[in-house]
């Protein structure tokens, strides 16, 4: 049991362990250019400049139980936000501008799996204060110097909105990782590149000081429409490798849930219901969604895993054998 | 082999034309990053002392505030200063003679005892630094240094009070103490080595018997005193000298939700004016000195907050109180005679 003693729940999710792959040894390719000290201080003056423009367009969230960030897109109110803020379309939420003023806004759609969101502001006759979304999702690589802003710890207008500056570690489908250090009440904040364009939204973080994780433009470009349209996005962990035939994602008490089971597939015929929370994969112990999409991925069809799950209070082990990919599960 | 191995393994999972990941190297705190400012990290390691306790164990950072070795370091994290010992450059140690306590800026005047030919800091025309701006701070009491920027608007930090992380039994515990049912992580209590289940029976003095004088007592005290505990457990009584913290800090990282890597510091409020950077610093580096790119001192890092926040103190707001601490040190009022 645990007394009411936050006044704020934070909405960046920890997980404690840390990302198998991330440990393993650096792959072979081209590595970023030296630096002098003259791109210190090109940065400084970059960051300097730029964030006079940006940061009005950075928001809080109060989700009811707990603090988050966003940031508008549009002058009239599109939102960017983390699906873990969010948590499903139709919902009204309120949202604090820079100056401490305060509006309302409606969730949209959102996609659990890589925890991209889009919310809007209810006054769409107003011209809000905006940035512009960078579509060039690539470009954003390792190496390359960037800055999150968000309401780490909730709205505090007297320190007003927090900066961090660093570089993109690494760079997935899906996701950055950063160096920018992230905090509980960021989730949903936006991270700019160096010519103020948002290139991600704060989703998690890692124990690691350098292991701080945004959704990538990727998710948002994808299903533009979709979300915009109030939908949820499902994600199948498929990919290249073996197919399982589960949607998962990260629940409300932060477990690995599934949420959707694919008729036919692997997963079905072992049993795996949605509402399960799965625990390991292989002995390994699974606490976030990319985790467990990479194991599985990692995997051919035909290998066996066995999955340790556990349905309402009862854990056991199941052995499934994936299988290929059906071809309208495409994406 | 293996390494090789591993990396053929890994190879389907890269996408074609992505970028490796940076190597820690070459992160924003990396050995490849920070050896663009270079000339800094000599600078600032030049200023810095270490505080280290009777078993050698470093407690803060100090800063050298007079060539004649007078120092500031915060005072929360240095409760019993002349049982430590100050260290510097290679193979420097002295022992410390503590002057004043200055408990508004948490920080604490003291000499190294028989030393002079220091490098002082410079704090009289500091720069006031804008928001974004680069920023260097010694780590590991000079060893190393870490970059990052101002990350928010210079402030009043307010006083929340003081805690020790305990949760109690709001019924009395046999009419007699009062009963620990949980503690937070990284707390004094924790660090006190108190127990769920321990119960109460004395704080500072006074016998408990109710769980709300737990609050009454803590509440009129600051963060860094310490505070005797007289409990029982498994029917043995016991004391322990606990060190109040901030209440806030207490409150928010009750489950070490915050992530801070290396702890927060004891006291994390009540400042009249402080700086926000976001250098990756630890609670034992505070109490060095924070500069710019040009090498100039803006203050004194005070507090290390969260996973995000470092305070720092402006030299402005303390510096000419300690400025003439130091001056009126040196030399005293002459006794006057009939």
């Amino acid at each position: 049991m645990r007394p009411p003693i936050h006044s704020t729940l934070h909405l960046i999710i920890p997980a404690l362990v840390v990302w198998a792959a991330s440990t393993l040894a650096e792959p072979v390719a081209p590595t970023p250019a030296k630096m002098a000290l003259a791109d210190l201080l090109k940065v400084q003056a970059t960051v300097q400049m730029t964030l006079g423009k940006v940061r009005p367009a950075v928001v809080a969230i109060q989700t009811g139980d707990g603090t988050a960030s966003g940031v508008i897109i549009a002058e009239d109110g599109l939102i960017l936000t983390a699906a873990h803020v969010a948590e499903k379309p139709g919902r009204e939420l309120r949202v604090v501008l820079e100056d401490g003023k305060m509006a309302k806004a409606i969730t949209l759609g959102l996609d659990r799996t890589t925890d991209a969101a889009l919310m809007q502001l209810k006054d769409t006759e107003r011209k809000w204060p905006f940035v512009i979304v960078s579509r060039e999702v690539v470009k954003a690589e390792p190496g390359q110097w960037c800055f999150a802003l968000g309401h780490p710890g909730g709205f505090d207008n007297a320190r007003g909105v927090v900066l961090r500056v660093g570089r993109i570690v690494k760079q997935t489908a899906n996701s950055l990782q950063t160096d920018c250090v992230l905090m509980g009440g960021d989730s949903g904040g936006p991270l700019f590149n160096m010519a103020g364009e948002v290139i991600g939204i704060h989703s998690q973080i890692w124990e690691g000081r350098d292991e701080n994780m945004h959704v990538s433009m990727a998710p948002f470009l994808r299903s533009w429409e979709d979300m915009k349209s109030s939908r949820v996005i499902r994600v199948w962990g498929t990919g290249s490798g073996g197919f399982l035939g589960v949607a998962t994602g990260l629940g409300e008490t932060g477990r690995l849930e599934v949420l959707e089971v694919i008729g036919g597939s692997p997963a079905q015929q072992a049993g795996l219901k949605t509402g399960d929370v799965i625990t390991a994969l292989n002995g390994e112990v699974m606490t976030d969604q990319p985790q467990f999409t990479n194991g599985v991925r990692a995997r051919a069809a035909g290998d066996v895993i066995k999955l340790r799950v556990l349905s309402g209070s009862t854990e056991r082990e199941v052995d499934v054998k994936l299988g290929t990919k059906p071809k309208e599960e495409e994406g | 082999m293996r390494t090789l191995l591993v990396s053929i393994l890994l190879a389907p999972l890269l996408h074609a034309g992505m970028r490796a990941p940076l190597t820690p190297a070459e992160r924003t705190n990396g050995t490849e990053t920070l050896s663009l400012v270079e000339p800094l990290g000599t600078q600032t390691a030049a200023v810095t002392a270490c505080i280290v306790n009777k078993d050698g164990k470093q407690q803060t950072t100090a800063t050298w505030v007079g060539d004649d070795g007078y120092l500031l370091t915060k005072a929360s994290d240095a409760p019993r200063l002349e049982d430590c010992r100050v260290r510097w450059a290679e193979g420097m140690e002295a022992m410390i003679r503590e002057i004043r306590r200055d408990p508004v800026h948490d920080l604490v005047l003291a000499q190294a005892v028989g030393v002079t030919g220091v490098t002082a800091v410079e704090f009289e025309s500091a720069p006031a630094p804008t928001y974004g701006q680069w920023l260097v701070a010694p780590a590991k009491g000079g060893k190393e240094f870490r970059i990052g920027v101002l990350s928010a608007q210079r402030r009043r930090i307010p006083g929340m009070g003081a805690a020790i992380g305990v949760r109690m039994d709001e019924r009395s515990a046999d009419g007699k103490g009062v009963r620990i049912i949980g503690i937070a992580e990284d707390s004094p209590a924790a660090a006190a080595g108190l127990r769920a289940n321990d119960v109460m029976l004395e704080l500072a003095g006074e016998q408990l018997s109710e769980y709300k004088r737990v609050h009454e007592i803590i509440s009129k005290r600051q963060p860094g005193e310490e505070i005797e505990v007289r409990f029982r457990r498994d029917g043995k009584e016991n004391r322990v000298q606990v060190r109040l913290a901030s209440r806030t800090k207490i409150l928010q990282n009750w489950d070490g939700e915050d992530f801070a890597n290396g702890g927060i510091s004891v006291r994390t409020d009540n400042f009249p004016q402080v700086l926000q950077h976001d250098l990756p610093l630890g609670t034992r580096d505070m109490g060095g000195p924070l500069v710019d790119l040009q090498g100039r001192a803006l203050g004194i890092n005070i507090s290390r907050v969260d996973r995000v926040t470092t305070f720092a103190l402006p030299a402005d707001v303390f510096w000419p109180t300690v400025r003439s601490w130091i001056e009126t040190d040196r030399h005293p009022p002459k006794a006057l005679r009939p």
